[in-house]
């Protein structure tokens, strides 16, 4: 297992497949990031992001039906482990105690100095 | 679902079938094929394909792509120990083989280091101007009638000054007047300076930043300057100067304005000062205002970006066109020259300072490559012929799985290592030849200064590391091609007729190229040393002469004339036969054509003191030589002026006067000796000597020298003594062809000692594999002579070949173009040619039979015994 430090894009990606449900392969996660985040993404990237969370422990996978639009093959599909929940609030954590932090004036869009 | 199923674009599907990771493959291509359906369906054909293209090139990454089986992880570190730990042994185990190698390598390779500095030097020049491509360099082709065209670097000040006033096609425009020569001076201090005239877009035009003053505005007003950095501290210890004034030349009083810094060394524009060309104009200086006055005057202009360069020279030459119809006879014809064709260029006359001519640079890049491949051409050659030894080695490693790319990366390692040690030596070679090259010939000695920079050490090891490769690709090639069975089987056949054939060609090659070379250089110095004791026709032994240097001649003669040494005492405006000449249209009463005569002039003494025969009338005399002139042979034979008594008192018109001829000299040769004869007249009477021509009798030399020398700082302390005895003057004019003769004479010598050096191992090595052969046929009956011949037979071919290839070719290059505008020539006969290539194929000769000889004489029961 690698460092359990989770990167932004990752961060994304495990909302996503929480979200999806058990809906959750590569087709749908794109679309998902796109469509929400409007960012877009080739699905080489995703696949790397992929591998990285389930180096990292945070996601597992499990092969699904075939389909003939996919030429026969397997979808493979995503879902988010214990241990990937528990780095999603971690991350959440840290950005709370600064959300916290931040004078409420110097939020507003509007303020600039 | 209804809809049909899309096959996304099969070669991309099968790019990405074949880069991507198997395990991952199924999933990965389901999605990508799945969203190209959906694309497909929503956004069309065209949008679908161009995302899954994208999207499968998008896949290139670490994450994706599969180990490929080349990727597979072999222990490199420990085979290159392995090479290299084996190229050792086989360069200590085969000592004349390596010593051979490295000797020929590294003195190649010192010449190789050299040209490399030398060349990278030399394109270095101007090189630091920001706006370097966009400068050019205004040039004139002038044509005077009946006398074809001279290439001039030169341009009129009154064209730089007309073309920016009146077209716009040129950004900046720079006119540059190189006649600010002279004295300045600041209270006590006189230094005497070489600089230019010029206006405030020299500055923008060129790099050459100020350090005090404004570039805009520096030299807008008559009678300033700005000064570089050097010249300031020299007159005031400090630079910042700006406002100080001088005095110029005893009369002008100029205002500094700036101060720049030092132009660099590799700048062909090299000046103290910079003085404003408005001072020409307001002087109303006819350098300023005469089309025809160029002799010292350049015009740098800068191009605006994107502009054609045709409508610059459609403007210069309306100019030109203008200017051209208010003179007779004579016509400017105007050019461009890009800023990086001037350093190095194509010879032109009066250039700014010294300009290597590219010529010279190419020549020496041709023969630095010739010596690097007589090299690299041994190294191939002994390798190959070493091969046999070898084979086995070779066999044994692919036997054990050794793949060819690996065979061949032993062995170009192998080579690698053998010029990188040769590297090291040829550094200290080149360490050590340096300081000879620098004071080859004054173009190098004036512009090159052979410095090493990083970028040169850089250029260094490329270089070595290109040489090892290029000398170890062809055995490489050749070995790791060997078949294991046929190497294991015996060694007879491993060497195949085509790695003979190729030494054969190789040495050809070697050969022809070094004789070829030698016999040219043999021919060079024969004319040069002809040219030096060529008969001139008049006397230069013992005569030294003094430059007057603006001092007047008459107190210098004053003071010479009293050393007991001095015997005979004369002035003159020139020297001849030392390259320089001024010459006109002379004309006859006959009114046939005028013909070009040189000229100078000379006092009473001259003649007489310089040994000129006087063929009929009288010498010139004191106090009544105006309007008399003494004219040569050749004058009267192209003027038709008849025999020298029938000419004596004739009229002639030079220079726009009538002049009578009192005498008439023997032929001489006032130019060089690869000039013709030409007509001449010496004229006398009121003018101002350049030179004093001093004939002494001494056997004192230095002691001599040194009082000519306490005379002159008596009457001038400001300029040091100039003075040269007229032989050495002589050999300086033709210093260019005795330095040529030098570096081609050394690298010749050097192209062939490799060459002999590697004629010595291929014959070590023929006699060893053939000594049982040999020794056999000494034992049923054989001669030792019968044995040389055997042994060198295919060796002479090759030295017959080359030499017929390589005679004709010399001969063709002396004549055609090295000699092709020099009239005086040497006779060529069958000595002068063939006698360097006997000289050679002796040499080669004794060299091949010097081992087989020993081979020959060896006692056959020594050879035979061992099995």
């Amino acid at each position: 297992m690698k460092g359990t430090h989770l990167g932004e894009f990752q961060e994304i990606v495990l909302l996503v497949i929480l979200s999806l449900d058990d809906n959750a392969y590569g087709v749908t996660i794109k679309q998902e990031i796109m469509e929400k985040v409007n960012r877009g993404i080739s699905r080489g990237a995703l696949h790397t992001a992929l591998t990285r969370l389930e180096e990292k422990g945070f996601i597992t996978s499990e092969q699904g039906e075939s389909h003939p639009d996919r030429g026969g093959r397997k979808k493979r599909y995503y879902t988010v482990t214990n241990r990937g929940i528990a780095a999603l609030h971690g991350a959440k954590e840290i950005r709370d105690q600064f959300w916290g932090k931040i004078p409420r004036l110097k939020l507003h869009p509007g303020y600039d100095s | 679902m209804t809809h049909k199923r899309q096959q996304p674009p099969s070669f991309y599907s099968k790019l990405f079938e074949w880069f991507c990771k198997e395990n991952v493959h199924d999933e990965l291509q389901g999605d990508l094929e799945e969203e190209f359906n959906i694309n497909y369906r929503t956004q069309g054909k065209t949008h679908a394909h161009r995302i899954y293209k994208r999207e499968v090139i998008k896949m290139l990454r670490p994450s994706v792509i599969k180990k490929f089986k080349s990727q597979r992880h072999y222990n490199h570190t420990a085979m290159f120990r392995n090479y290299s730990i084996v190229a050792l042994r086989s360069l200590m185990r085969n000592k004349l083989f390596s010593s051979i190698n490295i000797i020929g390598l590294s003195v190649s390779m010192a010449v190789g280091l050299l040209a490399i500095t030398f060349v990278s030097e030399i394109y270095s020049y101007d090189n630091f101007h920001k706006n370097g491509s966009r400068i050019y360099r205004v040039t004139s082709d002038i044509s005077r009638d009946n006398q074809g065209t001279t290439f001039y670097a030169t341009s009129s000040i009154l064209t730089g000054i007309r073309y920016s006033q009146e077209f716009s096609s040129a950004e900046k425009v720079a006119p540059i007047f190189r006649g600010m020569s002279g004295d300045l001076t600041l209270e006590e201090t006189v230094i005497s300076i070489k600089g230019i005239y010029s206006n405030n877009d020299f500055f923008d035009i060129f790099t050459f930043p100020l350090l005090y003053g404004n570039p805009e505005t520096a030299l807008s007003e008559p009678y300033t300057v700005v000064l570089t950095e050097d010249l300031a501290m020299r007159l005031f210890g400090k630079t910042d100067v700006v406002g100080e004034v001088l005095e110029y030349s005893t009369k002008d009083q100029l205002t500094i304005t700036g101060v720049a810094k030092n132009p660099p060394r590799n700048s062909h524009l090299q000046f103290d000062a910079i003085g404003a060309l408005q001072t020409l104009v307001v002087r109303n200086s006819s350098v300023a205002t005469n089309w025809r006055s160029h002799t010292a005057s350049y015009l740098y202009i800068l191009v605006p970006d994107g502009q054609k360069l045709d409508r610059i020279q459609s403007d210069l030459n309306q100019l030109a066109q203008q200017e051209n119809a208010k003179v007779k006879g004579y016509t400017i014809t105007p050019g461009l020259e890009a800023m990086n064709d001037i350093f190095p260029g194509r010879p032109r006359s009066n250039q700014f300072g010294t300009v290597m001519p590219s010529k010279n640079v190419n020549s020496i890049m041709v023969l630095a490559l010739i010596v690097i491949l007589a090299a690299c051409f041994n190294y191939t050659n002994l390798s190959i012929a070493r091969s046999i030894k070898r084979s086995k080695e070779v066999g044994v490693r692919k036997v054990v799985g050794a793949r060819r790319f690996q065979l061949i990366s032993q062995f170009m390692i192998e080579a690698i290592m053998v010029s990188l040690l040769a590297l090291v030596i040829a550094f200290f070679l080149f360490k050590l030849i340096k300081p000879g090259f620098l004071t080859l010939n004054f173009y190098v000695s004036r512009t090159t200064s052979l410095e090493l920079t990083i970028q040169v050490y850089f250029y260094f090891l490329a270089f070595a590391i290109l040489v090892g490769a290029l000398a170890g690709l062809l055995p490489a090639s050749m070995m790791s091609k060997l078949k294991p069975v046929s190497i294991l089987k015996g060694v007879s056949s491993v060497i195949s007729g085509k790695g003979i054939g190729l030494q054969k060609v190789l040495t050809a090659i070697q050969f022809t190229l070094s004789m070829g070379f030698f016999i040219l250089v043999t021919l060079v110095s024969k004319q040069y040393r002809y040219a030096l004791n060529y008969d001139l026709g008049f006397s230069t032994e013992n005569v030294l002469n003094v430059s007057v240097n603006g001092n007047d001649h008459q107190l210098l003669i004053n003071a010479f004339q009293q050393f007991p040494e001095v015997t005979g005492i004369s002035t003159s405006t020139m020297l001849p036969s030392v390259g320089s000449s001024q010459y006109a249209f002379a004309k006859a009463d006959d009114p046939s054509d005028s013909v070009i005569t040189y000229t100078f002039n000379v006092d009473e003494a001259y003649l007489s003191n310089m040994g000129h025969e006087l063929i009929a009338g009288n010498d010139f005399t004191k106090g009544s030589s105006d309007g008399k002139v003494v004219v040569n042979e050749m004058f009267l034979k192209q003027l038709n002026l008849g025999t020298p008594i029938e000419a004596l008192n004739k009229q002639i018109t030079y220079f726009q006067k009538d002049w009578t001829i009192i005498g008439v000299v023997k032929d001489f040769n006032a130019r060089m000796v690869n000039e013709p004869m030409a007509p001449f007249i010496f004229r006398s009477g009121e003018f101002r000597p350049s030179y004093i021509n001093l004939r002494l009798a001494t056997n004192d030399i230095t002691n001599t020298m040194s009082k000519v020398s306490e005379a002159w700082t008596k009457i001038d302390p400001n300029h040091d003594l100039e003075a040269m005895f007229y032989s050495d003057e002589i050999e300086r004019a033709y210093s260019e062809v005795s330095s040529s003769v030098k570096t081609y004479g050394l690298l010749a010598g050097v192209a062939i000692s490799i060459s002999i050096l590697g004629l010595l191992g291929m014959a070590v090595y023929t006699t060893e594999i053939r000594l049982k052969e040999l020794t056999i046929r000494k034992v049923l009956g054989a001669t030792i002579s019968n044995l040389v011949l055997l042994l060198s037979k295919s060796f002479l071919a090759i030295f017959i070949i080359s030499a017929a290839i390589a005679i004709p070719a010399a001969y063709y290059m002396f004549q055609q173009t090295i000699m092709a505008e020099s009239v005086n020539r040497i006779s060529i006969g069958f000595w002068e040619l063939s006698g360097g290539a006997l000289l050679i194929i002796a040499i080669a000769f004794f060299t091949i039979s010097s081992q087989t000889l020993k081979a020959a004489k060896s006692n056959p029961a020594e050879n035979l015994r061992n099995e």
